[in-house]
Order: C-alpha cells, then structure tokens, then sequence
C-alpha cells in the first residue's frame, strides 16, 4: 500500500488495531529520482504480511520514526539513516551502525561514488 | 553505586565472531548493554548490485557462515521467483533435505558454543563439532565442499545426490536420534548448567513480538511461527513435522527448542526421502553470464533458516539485482539483546548472548 509520509505513524497505529503487530522489516529502495521506504507489518494470527510504501524525492529524504511502536525499529531505522541517507523525524539517531562514515555518500544510494576515502567518526 | 562501564570484545572467545559489547554495570548488575556491530560488514547489498544474478551466491554463503546453504537457497529463490523459473519436483525434495541437514547442523554448534559460554569446558562443544562433522560429510557428498557449497542452480541443483546418499544420510540420522537424549542426559544433569540457564535471560511473549525476533528465539517465548508451517515452501506441506513452541522465554526454552527443532528436522529428512518421486532428475540450469529476462520486478521471499526467518527483498532488473535487501535473523536477535540483559548479572551476559545463537556475518552483512 502506497501512503504518505504523514500518514505513516496514523496508519501503522491502525495496523496494530488491526493485528498487525510484528514489523519484520525496514527497507528503502533508491530510484535515483525517487526513494522509496518499505515498512513490512505481520500479523502473525491471519498470518498475513502488508507493506507501507512511503515514497519521497531524493532532495528531501526523511520519514517519521515508529520506534514508539516497534522496538524492533531501532536498529532498523538507524541503518536506513546510514545507508541511504534518510533522516528519521522524531527519534536522535546517535550512532552508526555498521558503517563509520561522515555523513556524506551513503553506500546503498544509486549516486554512491565508489572509492572515496571516507572520513572516519568516532 | 556508582556505575562501572566495561568493554567487552571486539575479540572475545564469547561472542562468537567479533563484536564489542558496552556494558554499565551497577555492582554486578547488568544496567545497559550497548552492542556495537559492523566490524565483518562487507557490503554485500551493494555488491550483489554490481554482479550478474548467478555470481551471487557465494557471497550469500559468506553472510551466515555456520549455515550457508540456507542462505544460498533463500537467494536462489528469490532469483527464480524473479525470473519466473520452475523448481523440479525431485529437487525440491533434495532441497529440503539438504537444508534440514544443515540445520541439524548448525543447531547442533549453536548448543555446543552455549555449552562453552556456560564453562562447560569443551565436553559438548566437542561432541557437537564431531557429529556436525557428520553431517558436514553428507553436505559434501551432495556437493562436493565441505563449507562452502554453492549447489543452488535455477531450477533444481548443480548435480544428483549421490546414489547411496540416502543410505548413508538415514544411518547418519539413525545415529544422531540416539546422540540427542545423550546429550540431553549430559546437559541437562548439570546443576550448574541449570543453574544458569533457567530463569535467566526472560523475553516474555509481548517483548518478542515487539522486538522483532525470530526463529527459535521467537517460537522459546510462547509464538508458534515457523515460515515452514504458516507460509510453505517447496514441499514442506506435504511432509510432517511439527512446529514447537514454549512458554518460558529462558535461555533453556532457547536450548529445548533448538534439540527439539533437531528431533522435527530428522522426521522431516526421513519422510521426505520416503516422499520423493523416483523419476526425473534434480539439475539446475547450468551457470550461464546471461540468465533469462526477469518476469517480475519486485520479489519477496521468505525462509526459516535455523537462526530464524530471512526475507529476501529483491528489485529486479535485467541482468542483475537493482536492489536487494536482506533480513537478518541474527541482526534482529542482536538489537534485542540490550532488552533480554538488563537486570541479569555480567556472567549471565554470555549464556544469553549464547542462547541467542548470533552469527556476526549474518549480522553485518
């Protein structure tokens, strides 16, 4: 299902009502023009997976964090904040996770520049 | 009292590859555990993007070392999804075998390690080395490689079993029933491992959903959920096991579960070879640069590997992955670690993290 940014936290507070209660996973896709969030909600008992699509152009990459809801969107939205650049509105994300880089040329977008020595934070 | 904070790793014999472990203690107790990952990253999302499909998958066996074949199949599969291609009868059989060999397999690590993380110096870990070995000897005869298989072709697999195969993997099998009560005799009549396996490390049953974990980990805390049962793939609704799941959410829940997964896996192996059809034959497509136009753009694939479920998110293009992005089991295990620790005592840190059963290149990717 495609939604808005601003409708996110809305609508995933619906999806809970609703059973949807286990995020399984956060993920983006970087269409050069356009990046794409994937947020994966189960609910286990229907046993059924839904995805929110959230869409948003590659000039102004942020999305609101649902950590307040998943706990399991700790980790994951810290690697969408590393690896495609995407701020996370609503939650200090203080550390990198996997990579030590400063903030400049995230690795899983399409205009990742290879070879660049990075300078190293921390 | 004042806290302490210590820092655990990057090399340590009990983490099970390299990570470092923050931790503030308060006396003895554990106050915060801060996990800092990333030291085996080699980006193999990127990489996968630079390469032909089928120059994949030895990097997928790379990520989970302890069992990479299951991580080479999730691959394959979503490639196949992705390109439309069909998977033989006779090897979707064969697949499953494989596979559940390599979960006894790697369970049967995951209880040696924990076994060593709890001080039982080397007495398990090295019964458990010696009957994985066992098995890892099966893996080879089907494949040709000890470790690193690489046996997934489109469409079925690089060549046939072997023809006294199934012989020799029942006796293998037959053998490993006896060994299981063995080794439950031995742990479990060990006041010490009880000791400090049950009640330690608690994840009630609305924790784990809430973080997110999965596998054997999930189904320890009360959720019966096994992708191999609630979303079936190749022909595990036609064999029967059954999926097990326990209410405690303990560190030992997590060891029962694992020697309960094992016991299912060799019904599962015994009735598949019982199933399989006799005619037709098990090869893939050979390996080819050029593989087939894909027939659909965006695929999603699930499997239970033994550490707990992968999700294989691909965006196809022509010739190669546009995007694929991977669910980790062991990556969601790990964040859920500072919320299991909490309140335990630093000795427990280990048989929690052992418990847990991490691999850190399935983690890192």
């Amino acid at each position: 299902m495609k939604i808005d940014r601003d409708q996110l936290t809305a609508q995933v507070e619906r999806m809970i009502k609703n059973g949807y209660d286990y995020l399984v996973k956060i993920t983006a896709v970087d269409y050069n023009d356009h990046v794409e969030a994937i947020y994966t909600l189960r609910n286990m008992d229907a046993n059924k997976d839904d995805t929110l699509e959230v869409e948003m152009s590659s000039a102004d990459l942020w999305v609101p964090s649902v950590m307040k809801y998943f706990k399991a969107a700790d980790w994951y939205e810290r690697e969408l904040y590393e690896m495609f650049g995407i701020a996370i509105k609503g939650r200090a994300v203080d550390r990198l996770l996997l990579e030590k880089w400063d903030g400049e040329n995230p690795p899983l977008r399409k205009d990742f520049v290879w070879g660049v020595q990075y300078k190293t934070k921390d | 009292m004042a806290i302490t904070r210590i820092n655990i790793g990057p090399v340590h014999p009990s983490t099970h590859g390299v990570l470092r472990l923050v931790v503030d203690l308060d006396g003895d107790t554990i106050e915060r555990v801060e996990p800092h990952v990333g030291f085996l990253h080699r980006g193999v999302e990127k990489l996968v993007e630079t390469r032909m499909y089928m120059q994949s998958p030895p990097y997928m066996e790379k990520l989970d070392y302890i069992a990479p074949l299951s991580y080479d199949e999730a691959y394959v599969s979503a490639v196949e999804k992705a390109l439309g291609v069909e998977v033989k009868e006779r090897a979707q059989y064969a697949r499953v075998i494989l596979l559940e060999l390599q979960r006894i397999a790697s369970h049967l690590l995951a209880v040696g390690t924990m076994c060593n993380d709890l001080g039982q110096m080397f007495t398990v870990f090295m019964w458990a080395f010696k009957d994985r070995d066992m098995v890892l000897k099966l893996l080879e005869e089907a494949a040709g490689n000890r470790m690193f298989y690489v046996n997934m072709r489109l469409g079925g697999l690089l060549r046939e079993l072997p023809p006294d195969f199934e012989m020799q993997t029942l006796d293998v099998i037959d053998y490993m029933e006896r060994r299981i009560p063995e080794y439950e005799r031995y742990i479990e009549g060990n006041p010490v491992f009880m000791e400090r396996m049950k009640g330690v490390g608690v994840l009630s049953q609305k924790d784990a959903r809430n973080l997110g974990v999965t596998g054997p980990v999930l189904r320890a805390s009360g959720i019966e959920y096994d992708v191999r049962k609630n979303n079936p793939y190749y022909v595990y609704d036609k064999l029967h096991f059954s999926v097990k799941s326990l209410e405690k959410g303990d560190n030992f829940s997590r060891y029962r579960i694992r020697m309960m997964e094992m016991r299912e896996s060799i019904r599962l192996i015994r009735d598949a070879f019982d199933k399989m059809p006799a005619a037709g034959d098990m090869l893939g497509m050979p390996v080819k640069l050029r593989s087939p136009a894909p027939v659909n753009k965006e695929v999603r694939v699930s499997r239970e590997l033994p550490r707990g479920e992968a999700l294989m998110h691909m965006v196809a293009d022509q010739q190669k992955p546009y995007r694929l992005s991977i669910r980790s089991p062991s990556f969601i295990n790990l964040a859920a670690l500072p919320d299991i620790a909490k309140g335990y005592r630093l000795a427990d840190l280990f048989s929690i993290l052992g418990s847990l059963d991490l691999v850190m290149g399935c983690v890192d990717r």
